[in-house]
Formats: structure tokens, C-alpha cells, sequence
């Protein structure tokens, strides 16, 4: 009698914990697809600021071509973009134009001080902002997912749940690796 | 110091286990009080502890599931939508965006101290109100930082865990003062009992216990509030990544020596400065840990980025 019961207790204890690290690791997964959705919510929304931010830019700055140029084709290649990897590679690259772009606005005193450069700067930066927070939040459920799939004992559900470990969001940005550049 | 307590994990998980420990002191108190009485009036008395409890309960969690109506209306604030000021908003959606919370509501306090702070008994009726001096006084990089602090409160259901502190602080006091009333009116029918078999050290010790832990349970009440407070500033760390904001968001508030004009101590914990005048309250009774303890967590964080 006594026996059958702990049988009974540990066999329960046993699909509890089955459960738990099963449901964790869906979790996980779900949660990694979500934050990813975040961050294509976001660099849409960057990417229907930028033919306002352009058009302003040459209302006052028509000669700087080759910056318009740049921000207007990694736009196009960023909203056509599937897959994490592309989609990281054109955000780097619309990143980085953009703030080509608006380091050159620094040079147009008239430009900085319209008003509506001053709406879309606001707007753009605090894009700008979820981008890198949509980014981290991606990368930081990404870690927990991996690690959960790559460690035991949880990594034993993780065939059973058809879940396995994902890439992480790296953008190419070359202005993050280097040291600016001193120009004299 | 060690690496562990310097990243911002580190902190939090150091910050979780303190906060069990309080807790976990809380309730040895209570079994104290009770222990205490049974040794002074017999095995009888034991039966107001349930009394006791059921109105600290009922005082306290009546507070803790209306705290945002509750709180508007204590503090004065207006809760605003985006279109009065989509600044504000951008800051609090970049800030749910990192932590993967929904959008609180938010409000404006009109109060010449630059304050802030988070209530609601879930992330789901979450609610975190500004000072309109606040807004004027930090910049973008200083206010995420301070949005970052009160969403982490509800990230860590900072409000749940002031409710549990206040109901057990306030279960002590009320049985405390229930004992200490009835040993001055004669007490109850174990009397005879008591007389012939108890030790008369054990009689006054159990005195001692009983008019001291009012005053341990405020302790505890107020160290979990400051344990509470240090990791909503590691966690604020962890979703902005940014240190240095919340530092000169802190930095501003010591520059400041305006305090929120409502000064009421009911409330007092839920700013991110205590509204209390420093000088008045003494360190082990205050609900906040020193600014310049916090600050200069937050700039061993800014030196060792370690994450």
C-alpha cells in the first residue's frame, strides 16, 4: 500500500516537471517569434519616416545626392528583406545611412531649425531607440531559448517540443566596431 | 567588491534572495509574537492571531487591489493620453519595448519636485505618474532612465510584495497591541495554569517580544522596501542598458532639494526619491536607500560593462 502510493507520488513528480520544461521551452519559442515581430513592427515604422525625412532633407540640402542615394536604396533593400539574417544585414545598412544622413543635416543650419526636421528628428530617434530595444529583447529571449535547448535537463524536451536553437539578430554596422574617425 | 555584484544580474538575483530573507523574517516574527503570547497568557490567546490577521489582511489588500484608483486619488494624479504629450509616450513604449511589458497608463502630478512613481496590482493595471517638474528638469537619456526604474517595479510586482510587508507589519502591530491590552485588563482563563508553572524569565522575556516587535516588524518593512528599490535599479540597468541615464536622472534629484509638498508616509514608498525629509527619518526607518549609494552602484555598473 504504502509503496504503490510513492510510486504514484514520483511518477506524478516525473510529468509535472515533464510538463514544466516542455511548456518552458514552447514558451520560449513563442516568445522568440513575437520579438520578432517587434522588430519588423519597428523598422517599419522607420522605414515610413524616411521618404518624409528625405524629402525635407532636400528641400534644404538638394546637393548631397550621394547620402540621399544611400539612405533611399538601403531602404528599398530593407523593406524588401526576408529571413533574420537579411533582414539584420539591411537594418545595419539603413542604420548606418541614416546617421550619414544626419551628420550631414548638421552642416545645414536652416534645415536643423525647421520645424518639421525638428517633428521627424523626435520621431526618428525615438525609432532609432525601439529598434535597439526590439533588437536586445529579441537577442536576450534568444539566449534563454538557446540555452534552455543547449543545457540539460531541459535540452531533453526540446526535440519532443520541435524546438532547436536560433540565430541571434546581429546587424552589420561597422560604425559600432570601430573607433570614430579623428578628421584634421 | 566581486564581478557578480557588479553586473546588473548579479544584483538582481542578490536582490531577489534579500528581499526572501526579509520576508522570510517577517514571518519567524509573527510566529514569534504568537509564541510569545502563548507563553505569557496561556494556550487560549492564540486564538486572536486569525482575528489579527483578518484585519491587517482586509485593510491592507483592500489597498493593494485598488491601488491605482487608490493612488490617483491620494497624490493628486492625471492620468493623460498620448496626443498631451507623445514625447512622454515615445520614452514609456521604448521602455516597454525593452522589457516586453504592456503599456502602462500613465499620469501627470502637478508638483514643483521632480518625482516619480509606479503602482497597480499587475503588470496589466499598471500605472507610473511624473511630476510635471520632472519633466521639465531631465533630458531624454535621464527620463528613460527614471521610466525604466518604475516599469521595473511592475516588471517585479514591487506593489505585491509592499502588500504582503505592510499585511504581516501590520498583523504584529495589531496583535501586539490586542496582547498588551489584555494583559492590562486581567487577560484570559489560563490564568491559573500560567501562575503555577511558568518560568517568570520566560514571562518577561515573552513582555519584551511583545513591545519591541511592533517596532522590528517597521524595520523589516522598511529594509524591503530599500532592497526592492536597489533592484528596480538593476533592472532598469537591464532593460535600457544604459546606466548612465538613471545615474544623472539620480544626480538631478540630489541636486534638488524640493520634496513632494503631499508628505503623507502611507505613501512614501512609491516615489523613486523618498518624499521624506532625510534628516527627519532615520536610515534604518527610510523606504529608500541614500542616492549616493545608488549612484555609485550605477557607476561601478558604467565602469564594468560587463554585459
Amino acid at each position: 500500500m504504502k509503496s504503490t502510493l510513492i510510486i504514484v507520488a514520483v511518477i506524478a513528480l516525473l510529468a509535472i516537471w515533464f510538463i514544466a520544461s516542455y511548456n518552458k521551452l514552447v514558451r520560449l519559442n513563442i516568445s522568440a517569434d513575437e520579438s520578432f515581430a517587434q522588430i519588423e513592427v519597428q523598422l517599419k515604422r522607420r522605414a515610413d519616416l524616411i521618404p518624409n525625412l528625405v524629402e525635407t532633407v532636400k528641400g534644404y540640402a538638394s546637393h548631397e545626392k550621394t547620402t540621399l542615394d544611400a539612405v533611399i536604396t538601403a531602404r528599398a533593400k530593407a523593406t524588401s528583406a526576408t529571413g533574420i539574417a537579411d533582414v539584420a544585414a539591411a537594418d545595419g545598412q539603413l542604420t548606418t545611412a541614416l546617421r550619414g544622413l544626419l551628420a550631414v543635416a548638421e552642416s545645414y543650419p536652416d534645415l536643423k531649425a525647421s520645424a518639421n526636421f525638428l517633428s521627424l528628428q523626435e520621431e526618428l530617434s525615438t525609432t532609432e531607440n525601439k529598434v535597439a530595444f526590439a533588437r536586445q529583447f529579441y537577442n536576450d529571449t534568444i539566449r534563454s531559448l538557446n540555452q534552455a535547448v543547449k543545457t540539460f535537463p531541459s535540452g531533453l524536451f526540446a526535440g519532443i517540443a520541435k524546438v532547436s536553437a536560433r540565430a541571434f539578430y546581429e546587424i552589420e554596422n561597422a560604425a559600432d566596431r570601430n573607433v570614430p574617425n579623428v578628421k584634421f | 567588491m566581486t564581478q557578480s555584484s557588479l553586473d546588473f544580474r548579479g544584483l538582481q538575483s542578490s536582490n531577489r534572495l534579500k528581499t526572501f530573507g526579509l520576508l522570510a523574517g517577517m514571518g519567524a516574527l509573527v510566529w514569534l509574537v504568537v509564541f510569545a503570547a502563548m507563553t505569557y497568557m496561556g494556550k487560549s490567546s492564540a486564538m486572536i492571531v486569525p482575528v489579527a490577521v483578518g484585519f491587517a489582511l482586509i485593510s491592507v489588500w483592500g489597498s493593494y487591489y485598488f491601488s491605482d484608483s487608490l493612488v490617483i486619488t491620494m497624490t493628486g494624479a492625471k492620468i493623460i493620453e498620448r496626443e498631451d504629450n507623445p514625447e512622454l509616450f515615445n520614452l514609456v513604449e521604448e521602455v516597454c519595448i525593452a522589457s516586453g511589458l504592456k503599456l502602462p497608463k500613465v499620469a501627470i502630478v502637478q508638483d514643483n519636485a521632480p518625482n516619480a512613481f509606479a503602482t497597480g496590482r499587475n503588470p496589466d493595471h499598471a500605472l507610473i505618474a511624473f511630476t510635471t517638474r520632472i519633466l521639465e528638469v531631465m533630458d531624454r537619456d535621464e527620463l528613460q532612465g527614471v521610466i525604466a526604474h518604475e516599469m521595473s517595479h511592475v516588471a517585479n510586482r514591487d506593489t505585491l510584495v509592499s502588500a504582503v510587508a505592510a499585511t504581516t507589519a501590520g498583523a504584529i502591530a495589531i496583535l501586539s497591541d490586542m496582547l498588551t491590552r489584555m494583559m492590562f485588563f486581567g487577560g484570559m482563563g489560563d490564568r491559573d495554569n500560567r501562575e503555577n508553572n511558568q518560568n517568570p524569565i520566560a514571562i518577561v522575556v515573552s513582555l519584551v517580544v511583545l513591545i519591541l516587535a511592533p517596532i522590528a516588524a517597521l524595520l523589516l518593512k522598511s529594509a524591503i522596501s530599500r532592497k526592492r528599490e536597489s533592484l528596480a535599479d538593476a533592472t532598469a540597468v537591464a532593460f535600457t542598458r544604459n546606466p548612465a541615464g538613471l545615474r544623472k536622472a539620480l544626480e538631478v534629484l540630489q541636486a534638488d532639494s524640493t520634496v513632494v509638498r503631499q508628505k503623507s508616509n502611507a505613501v512614501a514608498h512609491i516615489w523613486i526619491e523618498s518624499p521624506l525629509d532625510g534628516k527627519a527619518v532615520s536610515k534604518l526607518f527610510s523606504t529608500h536607500p541614500p542616492l549616493e549609494e545608488r549612484i555609485a552602484i550605477l557607476r561601478n555598473m558604467e565602469s564594468n560593462p560587463l554585459n
